[in-house]
């Protein structure tokens, strides 16, 4: 069944690919990065498949045991603009146009300086031949550096400038996963690509890896009741736990400036003492929302008005 | 009763000669490797029922296959890994793995055994070893994508394409240095070198063409028109007839290294890219890269004979009954 499946698959992309792709590529002299379109067209395929799944799934459970109802939902319609826009690869296309030269330049120059990326196959060498295995300690691996990741963008202000884009969705549901700042957006590939760069995480794997996170990202913003009873809470982000993280106030106050920062894995908060599995089910947004700031509610005026507030976060203002 | 016995002896040791023959046949045939680059893995095939047999993890991103000098090893390099990994070219059994070889795109052997030459794409830049020990003895920065490299007949150069700056670089194995460059067309990919030694065949893969390079004068003389995205080569076995596949187009030309005309073009679906034709010339074997199947094409009809599904991206292809290189 999967075989067929995957069958069907390549079989669409290669005529995609063959039809549409490669004549262009062609015509535009860009033949040398024609694997990479190839992988690319795969990515976008999946985006659509994965949003597919997303609305078949996370709409009736939305529907079924809904944390907030609303009459107005033009800020969700938003937010599935930056879900076409990520899941399509539009945004990730951009990143990496802008990312692989310096990423190239910086395994060039660790190359030339006698530095070998560690293989984690040299220090665990029976992970080479088990897929899974190998497959869970690399999204172990890239859960961890995305935790700190998240630490930064909450506790450094011109960070939080950007991110806090992402928290001031007071009507979030599956979509609000991809809301950010396109400037967030490529400051933390920057910081995963050259995480996978050090730990060299094999490209198959990647395209797994990002694909089981988006989908993991995506249920753990559902407006939904949903938890994962008490050890379930502990082993993989629930709905109920990443609400805590979007919560007015708890949210991205306090000393570690917001609590649950795990983006799959709970374990890091666990470890690093910013775990809260008390809140439950809290409004979610910004404290200054309430006092009258605005985010924007349409793409262009989120995403200049970020901008605003970085401006001001490097004149020290919040 | 004399010839009863006569008879008998005869017939057993025709009955004998032809079992042998079978069993060298079967020994000369076996199984074929292909690299699936965006799988990591390598599939074994079965040349005799076209069925994968198994599919082993190797070095992350391979792409090329080459035979070491004494045949008794098949190297797979793996750019992500920067390794070389080494196997039974006949039974696809792991014997050893070399790291710190830094992306080895493409690879290959001088005829004089003395030299292990890579073409690092990614990296820019290519790097010879020592075919003994594989210790490193120049590295030689190209800024420019080097993709494909073949030798002079006398190993004194090497001719590498360039795939960013439409060019082949010729390579002083002597002095190691870079001594020319010659502009042969977009994106250039495959690379061979005529029977003669005077000629350098490149597969243009941003046009429609294979540039014919005299190399000792450092220009291009002809463009041998094939079909779009024409890419790498592999001999016929007769020191007169080579392969190119045409990867845009989808076909396959035959090109005639005497007159350099094209003598024949047949189709090849999915973006055909490395090739094996059997010792017998009946069989050639294509990696199609985006349809992630191996097609197998009845030299006598230039139809599709059968397809097998491998991994994802297949790429380099190996089988060790194929027709002689030159």
């Amino acid at each position: 069944m999967i075989d067929r499946m995957r069958e069907v698959f390549t079989a669409i992309q290669a005529w995609i690919f063959e039809a549409a792709v490669q004549p262009v590529m062609f015509s535009l002299g860009l033949m040398a990065y024609a694997e990479d379109a190839y992988e690319g067209l795969g990515m976008a395929m999946v985006g659509v498949i994965e949003i597919a799944v997303l609305v078949a799934l996370f709409k009736p459970l939305e529907a079924w045991r809904p944390v907030e109802q609303w009459a107005e939902k033009r800020a969700v319609r938003t937010d599935v603009i930056y879900t076409w826009l990520n899941r399509l690869g539009v945004l990730p296309l951009a990143i990496f146009l802008l990312l692989v030269i310096p990423v190239n330049e910086l395994e060039i120059w660790l190359r030339m300086h006698g530095i070998v990326r560690p293989n984690i196959e040299d220090v665990m060498p029976w992970i080479e031949r088990n897929s899974i295995g190998a497959f869970l300690i690399y999204l172990l691996l890239l859960d961890f550096v995305e935790y700190w990741v998240h630490r930064g963008q909450h506790q450094l202000n011109w960070w939080w400038a950007l991110h806090s884009l992402h928290h001031s969705q007071r009507q979030m549901t599956f979509w609000a996963d991809d809301r950010n700042h396109l400037l967030d957006d490529v400051i933390t590939s920057a910081a995963v690509a050259v995480a996978a760069l050090i730990i060299g995480v094999p490209s198959g794997q990647f395209f797994l890896i990002i694909i089981a996170g988006r989908m993991i990202e995506s249920l753990s913003h559902a407006n939904a009741r949903v938890s994962f009873g008490w050890l379930g809470e502990r082993l993989l982000v629930s709905p109920k736990f990443h609400r805590a993280h979007h919560a007015i106030g708890v949210g991205h106050e306090g000393a570690y400036r917001g609590c649950n920062f795990a983006v799959l894995f709970p374990l890091w908060d666990i470890v690093f003492r910013t775990a809260n599995f008390q809140s439950a089910y809290e409004p979610t947004g910004i404290r200054d929302q309430l006092q009258g700031r605005d985010y924007g509610i349409g793409f262009w005026r989120q995403q200049w008005l970020g901008l605003v507030r970085l401006k001001a976060s490097f004149r020290g203002a919040s | 009763m004399f010839n009863k016995i006569k008879y008998l002896r005869n017939f057993a040791v025709i009955a004998l000669l032809a079992v042998a023959n079978v069993w060298a046949q079967q020994a000369q045939q076996g199984v074929a490797f292909v690299l699936n680059s965006n799988d990591d893995t390598m599939s074994l095939i079965d040349t005799r029922t076209y069925k994968e047999i198994s599919r082993e993890r190797v070095g992350r991103e391979p792409h090329h296959v080459m035979l070491t000098p004494d045949g008794k090893s098949l190297i797979v390099g793996s750019v992500q890994s920067h390794d070389l990994m080494f196997y039974d070219p006949v039974t696809g059994k792991f014997q050893k793995r070399i790291d710190k070889i830094i992306d080895p795109y493409q690879l290959a052997f001088s005829h004089d055994r003395k030299w292990f030459v890579t073409a690092a794409l990614a990296l820019d830049r290519v790097d010879i070893y020592s075919a003994d020990d594989y210790k490193l003895v120049k590295r030689i920065v190209t800024r420019s994508g080097p993709s494909h490299l073949v030798f002079s007949t006398d190993n004194r150069h090497v001719f590498v394409t360039l795939q960013h700056t439409n060019n082949i670089a010729i390579i002083d194995l002597i002095d190691q240095k870079l001594v020319a460059t010659v502009p042969v067309g977009k994106q250039p990919a495959g690379i061979w070198i005529t029977p003669d030694d005077k000629h350098v065949l490149v597969g243009v893969m941003g046009e429609d063409f294979v540039a014919v390079v005299d190399w000792r004068a450092r220009k291009v003389v002809q463009r041998i028109r094939t079909g779009a995205g024409a890419h790498n080569f592999i001999p016929m076995g007769d020191r007169k007839r080579i392969l190119v596949t045409n990867r845009a187009a989808n076909t396959v030309s035959i090109i005639d290294m005497d007159t350099f005309k094209v003598l024949e073009t047949f189709r090849v679906p999915g973006g055909p890219d490395c090739m094996e034709l059997t010792a017998d010339g009946k069989e050639l074997w294509v990696t199609s890269r985006w349809i992630q199947k191996v097609t197998v094409i009845d030299m006598d009809t230039k139809k599709i004979k059968t397809q097998i599904p491998v991994g994802r991206s297949p790429h380099g292809i190996f089988f060790n009954h194929h027709a002689p290189r030159f």
